[in-house]
């Protein structure tokens, strides 16, 4: 059971404005205590999947709770705002779905700013403030594998427990979520200790509180309006101690959304959001050693899972390239021992079957480019698409060792790279506090910096726990 | 004969006593100046340097993004820079006011001269090094996207794009400066319709090549992946 209807004028006029060419059948409540956020952009595809099992979710798991399903769209032009207004919940019988005290509104409006994921964040979260919703669910709209059990698992640990953000944890095939895999989860756990697995999933459950505190900030129309929405929200959340956890949500299959976008420009607002809030939290970060598992909600199982291809000479051919075309831009960003290192690697790159990446190597080599991109070392938009090669020759390596495994090993060689990110945490502690008080970028971190590294190892494997 | 090569003698050692007696008092004054300002610049460069050591100009540039921005220019060292330019600028002047003590028709003529071109150097000189600057970094923004296209002459695109920034400044500063004037500017409209010409002539040309390349790459795409390995997947 559900209407359509559209926001009326009493509700956070100033924080977003309706969409005329929508029909308009009747007012919603001022109040509500559940939303779901949808941002959309060409998903007509996907969309109705999305809101049914949205509505399913609020009807089944939370009928007496007052609740609002928004879709806030970038200018589709593929009918995805028709999609999602003309989707419905069919067979509520057959579904076992309860008759819900309150209807599950819902309303399909562009937002206005910056296009990009975050700012259709950042509309929705206004909506949710201004109708004083107790908690938020935001999915991504190009999901084919959400089911109604999401919203609960979602929305759950907000309304009955004392979580303020829940952040997916999703079984994902080895080679989907590199970026996840390869840098933001291992970074942001050797940063703030926290072992959040799906730091940038995009579907997550936000409380009120959390909610006023994004909206309070100032840095809405940086890379946090596109795709650096999702590891700023997840970053502040751990960085300001609010309460984190993670829900099971099974399997993750999602479209190929926005395949004309650029990989380096992706990479530079993710990577990028991560190195600007580094300063911001600094103080935060810096007194943090290894890591704490956070809680995992939800009965976990394994699932079937589509293959991603990957075409592994291509990765590597690009990184040979930028051996060549780069070197100078890279010396700026590394130290000479690091960048000799990444050249040695390019020899190897010809056989692609033996290519191999070290994790400590990489872990240097995050560390170095996050230092200089505190220090503009090089401008920091070009520092973060020179990245984009060495990312591929990561993944790369990651390809190459992991091909005939299964996913547990995967995850077991992911865990070995969050320990190395965790034991080579000292090296950019001193790096880092080095910069602070205005030393030589370009000198080699002292054998004690090394030492500390090493001496950290054990500490850091003791505060380790797998996964169950 | 002896006494009309006295007499001769006698009468250059006059004019010559006589001149000196006219000219050293400037001579001297001239170089009492310079001797000034030089000690002046060498004072000034040495205040300047500690004064940007002081205030940690080289850090805040560092720190604030402009050394970046000047492309790692001011990573030579601000603080040498400034007070490299401090130290030339009281010389040059030390060195007009100098000449112009000698009371030379000429030299007063040319030191009037630099007097009133010296805004107009400044302006060039500041034109030259802006595009000097733009061309780093636009250069490095075009190697980069180049690198991330994978087009094998990112080299070439980036110096290409250095040259034709610095170039255009240089025609400007020329411009700026009347100096051949006509030669530059030509010399700037005949490269750029050149460049225009060549790009035309090979799309025109080209076109059927630049088709088949495109959808043989496609093809060998498809045949080494599959489907092209979604950038969505990334995250």
């Amino acid at each position: 059971m559900s209407c359509w209807r559209q926001p009326t004028n009493s509700v956070g006029r100033r924080a977003w404005r309706p969409d005329r060419r929508t029909p308009m059948r009747e007012s919603i409540p001022p109040e509500t205590d559940i939303v779901i956020g949808i941002p959309s952009y060409n998903n007509a595809r996907t969309i109705g999947h999305v809101v049914r099992a949205a509505a399913a979710g609020l009807q089944k798991y939370f009928p007496q709770f007052r609740s609002v399903i928004v879709n806030s769209d970038g200018g589709s032009t593929d009918g995805t705002r028709e999609a999602a207004l003309n989707a419905s919940v069919e067979d509520a019988g057959l579904l076992f779905l309860p008759t819900p005290l309150f209807p599950v509104h819902r309303l399909s409006m562009p937002y206005h700013g910056i296009p990009g994921k975050g700012s259709a964040f950042r509309m929705i979260f206004q909506l949710a403030r201004d109708m004083r919703a107790r908690a938020c669910a935001l999915l991504d709209a190009d999901l084919r594998s959400v089911t109604p059990e999401w919203i609960d698992m979602l929305l759950r640990p907000i309304l009955f427990g004392h979580y303020d953000f829940v952040a997916p944890y999703y079984r994902r095939h080895k080679y989907d979520g590199t970026i996840t895999n390869s840098i933001i989860y291992p970074l942001t756990r050797a940063l703030y200790g926290s072992r959040v697995r799906q730091p940038i999933g995009g579907d997550f459950g936000v409380s009120l509180p959390l909610i006023k505190r994004y909206l309070a900030r100032d840095d809405w129309e940086t890379d946090v309006a596109r795709y650096g929405i999702d590891i700023w929200m997840t970053t502040i959340a751990l960085a300001e101690k609010f309460a984190v956890c993670q829900s099971f949500l099974g399997a993750k299959i999602h479209d190929a959304k926005d395949p004309s976008a650029d990989l380096s420009a992706m990479l530079q607002q993710v990577v990028g959001s991560v190195f600007t809030l580094m300063r911001e939290y600094e103080r935060v970060w810096l007194q943090v050693r290894g890591s704490q598992d956070v809680d995992i909600f939800g009965f976990r199982f394994e699932v079937g899972l589509e293959p991603v291809p990957v075409n592994v000479p291509r990765m590597l051919g690009h990184f040979h390239q930028a051996c060549q075309d780069l070197k100078d831009v890279w010396s700026l960003a590394l130290l000479p021992d690091t960048l000799a290192e990444v050249l040695r690697l390019d020899r190897a790159a010809g056989e692609s079957a033996a290519f191999h990446l070290p994790d400590e190597l990489w872990a240097k080599i995050i560390y170095e480019f996050a230092v200089a991109h505190r220090e503009r070392a090089v401008e920091r938009g070009q520092l973060l698409r020179s990245l984009t090669p060495l990312y591929m020759a990561r993944v790369a390596s990651f390809v190459r060792e992991t091909e005939s495994v299964n996913s547990a090993d995967v995850e077991e060689k992911i865990e070995r790279l969050c320990i190395s990110f965790e034991e080579m945490k000292p090296y950019l502690v001193e790096l880092w506090t080095r910069n602070l008080e205005g030393g030589a970028r370009h000198a080699q971190p002292s054998s004690a910096g090394i030492q500390s590294a090493g001496a950290g190892a054990p500490a850091a494997r003791m505060e380790v726990k797998t996964h169950d | 004969m002896i006494k009309a090569l006295e007499f001769i003698l006698r009468s250059t050692l006059d004019r010559l006593s006589a001149q000196a007696v006219q000219y050293l008092p400037s001579i001297l004054a001239s170089l009492i100046i310079l001797l000034g300002a030089w000690l002046c610049a060498v004072c000034a460069r040495w205040v300047v340097q500690r004064a940007f050591h002081g205030a940690g100009i080289d850090r805040f540039l560092r720190r604030s993004g402009l050394n970046a921005v000047a492309g790692g220019a001011f990573s030579l060292g601000a603080t040498r820079l400034a007070a490299a330019a401090c130290y030339w600028v009281i010389l040059l002047a030390g060195i007009l006011i100098a000449l112009s003590t000698l009371n030379s028709t000429l030299l007063s003529r040319v030191t009037e001269r630099v007097v009133m071109l010296l805004p107009k150097l400044v302006t060039a000189a500041l034109i030259v090094l802006g595009g000097l600057w733009l061309g780093q970094y636009l250069s490095r923004s075009m190697l980069i996207w180049a690198c991330n296209q994978r087009l094998k002459s990112a080299h070439n695109l980036a110096g290409l794009v250095r040259i034709a920034v610095i170039f255009l400044s240089a025609v400007v500063a020329a411009d700026h400066l009347d100096f051949a004037r006509g030669v530059f500017l030509s010399a700037f409209i005949i490269c750029l319709g050149g460049l225009v010409l060549a790009i035309s002539l090979s799309i025109g040309l080209g076109r059927h090549e630049i088709l088949n390349w495109f959808y043989r790459r496609e093809d060998q795409a498809e045949q080494a992946g599959g489907r092209e390995w979604s950038l969505w997947n990334h995250l």
